[in-house]
């Protein structure tokens, strides 16, 4: 576990840059709450609430599709996994540290959530349970796009993603709505992008937990292709 | 002797996208490195050399054959607790020298204060002592160098494997990594090194292998591939120079190297013409001349076939 851990937090602090760029829209919000009559804006300040909280999603995507594809153009994956570091272990760490740095990002929108869109009138309980569909979402999100970068390059590897998550979305318009719970980022963002003050919506789980269990397959998927991979030839 | 490392017929090709030519890295590959031993691995650019030891440490597959490091199989995570590695064009998160020693052996499982103390021991060793504090962002390319060099010391390995640990240090630094590596030997440790430094490999390695084109082309002890078979040298007072072809006089002796099978000969015309024989010795070759006659009189015959 340490070693996951470690490469986790190392994640993190190599993706700091990003993350700090992403919680500057979190600020945005702030200043918002602050600076604004939160009872007249208040759907002025859920509609940004809304938008920066599905920004993470494509953050997400972008961490899990880029992170092996760094780590090998600048070789710097030689020295870690030349320790006792299994080829699983190294993937788990990085889908902790995508879901640390989109935990970061959840967490801060929830404070910052909670207080803005609390005081206009929104529960906050229902605040967190949208950060945990948020969390949930980027965990599948990033797992995904992990998955694909483990062959394909981080431009590929986002199309791919776009394409697994945005396939069930499509289906389930055209052909059954029970589709969108193929890959459940699409109900979970839904979930984020369809609550209102009127209808705050109430704490629906299924899709959360399939997720979860859906992050886990992927997480195996992306372990066993990596261990097959030859990670010392150049990714150019 | 125990064997620390082990090919065994590995064969490693690499496809070509999108044309899917491929081309042989290493082909029937078997070498074994038996415990306490400087194993010096050299070849030309291209060579495979890289190829060997990343299947060694489990960073790619072989196409086929196999083989073991530390008794366990090539890639196996557990033997990579007691390795060490520093890989050519060293790469390493930026961050202070210390903390960066510190993470990776922590990855190795180490911890608390002993990794806190064997952290600073090794950045002392390499001569980082201090830049300790410093960012590894900041440094230059053989300070970089000497860093990852720390980081493959900080578990107190039992193998060291090293690929051109020496290429971007100057004189003085390459004369702390040999004492460095000699006092592993002395410690037990088995280091196999690769570099195109012939003259380091010379100073410092009880075995060499070349590797040409994916195959190995010449393994022995380094003192035998270094005395000449092939030719005698010979020193002999009471002759003139003009006696024999390439003599030189110098310090009333006149010496000349022949080739071995004519020696007997040779030594019975110095005597016929009234000279004295000092010395007899082999010819002492430079790891240079057998490397560059092992590579350069195999283009033709090895490259057949490869791609």
């Amino acid at each position: 576990m340490k070693p996951v851990l470690l490469i986790a937090v190392n994640f993190v602090r190599e993706q700091r840059w990003p993350i700090f760029v992403l919680l500057l829209w979190v600020l945005l919000l702030a200043f918002l709450g602050l600076f604004s009559d939160i009872r007249r804006q208040r759907e002025d300040l859920l509609f940004v609430f809304k938008q920066v909280a599905v920004y993470v999603i494509a953050f997400s995507v972008f961490f899990g599709g880029s992170a092996i594809y760094n780590e090998r153009k600048t070789r710097r994956i030689l020295a870690v996994l030349s320790k006792s570091v299994a080829r699983y272990q190294y993937l788990s760490g990085l889908v902790l540290g995508v879901t640390i740095a989109s935990a970061i990002y959840c967490f801060a929108l929830g404070i910052t959530g909670s207080w803005t869109l609390g005081e206009a009138g929104f529960p906050a309980s229902q605040v967190w349970f949208l950060m945990l569909c948020l969390l949930a979402a980027c965990m599948l999100a990033g797992t995904v796009a992990l998955t694909f970068s483990t062959f394909l390059n981080p431009f590929f590897a986002a199309g791919a993603t776009a394409a697994v998550l945005g396939l069930p979305a499509l289906a389930s318009q055209t052909i059954a709505p029970q589709w969108q719970y193929a890959i459940p980022v699409y109900p979970l963002a839904v979930t984020i992008m369809k609550s209102s003050f009127t209808s705050p919506g109430g704490a629906f789980w299924p899709p959360l937990g399939l997720a979860v269990v859906e992050t886990l397959v992927f997480w195996a998927l992306s372990a066993r292709i990596f261990s097959l991979v030859d990670i010392a030839v150049a990714v150019e | 002797m125990a064997t620390v490392l082990e090919f065994e017929s590995v064969t490693k090709e690499y496809r070509s996208f999108p044309s899917r030519r491929r081309l042989r890295a290493l082909d029937s590959f078997t070498l074994r490195v038996e415990a306490g031993e400087i194993f010096g691995f050299l070849g030309p650019n291209g060579a495979g050399k890289s190829t060997a030891i990343h299947l060694a440490m489990g960073f790619m597959r072989a196409t086929s054959g196999g083989g073991h490091m530390l008794g366990k199989p090539f890639g196996d995570a557990h033997a990579r607790r007691r390795v060490g590695f520093l890989a050519e064009n060293v790469a390493l998160y930026h961050r202070r020298s210390e903390r960066l020693v510190r993470f990776y052996g922590a990855l190795n499982g180490m911890g608390g204060t002993h990794l806190a103390k064997r952290a600073r021991e090794v950045l002392t060793g390499v001569g980082l002592q201090d830049q300790a504090k410093r960012n590894v962002g900041k440094f230059s390319r053989g300070m970089l160098q000497r860093a990852g060099l720390a980081q493959a010391l900080v578990n107190d390995p039992e193998l060291l494997i090293l690929d051109e640990p020496t290429s971007a240090l100057d004189p003085l630094a390459r004369v702390t990594v040999r004492e460095i590596l000699l006092k592993a030997r002395e410690a037990g440790k088995t280091i196999f090194l690769s570099s195109h430094l012939l003259s380091e490999v010379e100073l410092v390695c009880d075995r060499v292998a070349v590797l040409h084109r994916g195959r190995l082309v010449r393994l022995g002890r380094t003192e035998d591939l270094l005395q000449s078979t092939e030719k005698t040298e010979i020193v002999a007072r009471g002759i003139a120079t003009s006696a024999f072809t390439g003599a030189v006089a110098q310090d009333g002796v006149v010496s000349f190297s022949v080739p071995a099978r004519t020696q007997r000969a040779v030594l019975e015309r110095v005597w016929n013409l009234g000279g004295e024989v000092v010395s007899v010795n082999p010819v002492r070759r430079s790891l240079e001349e057998i490397f560059l006659e092992v590579t350069s009189d195999r283009e033709s015959s090895v490259g057949e076939g490869r791609q």
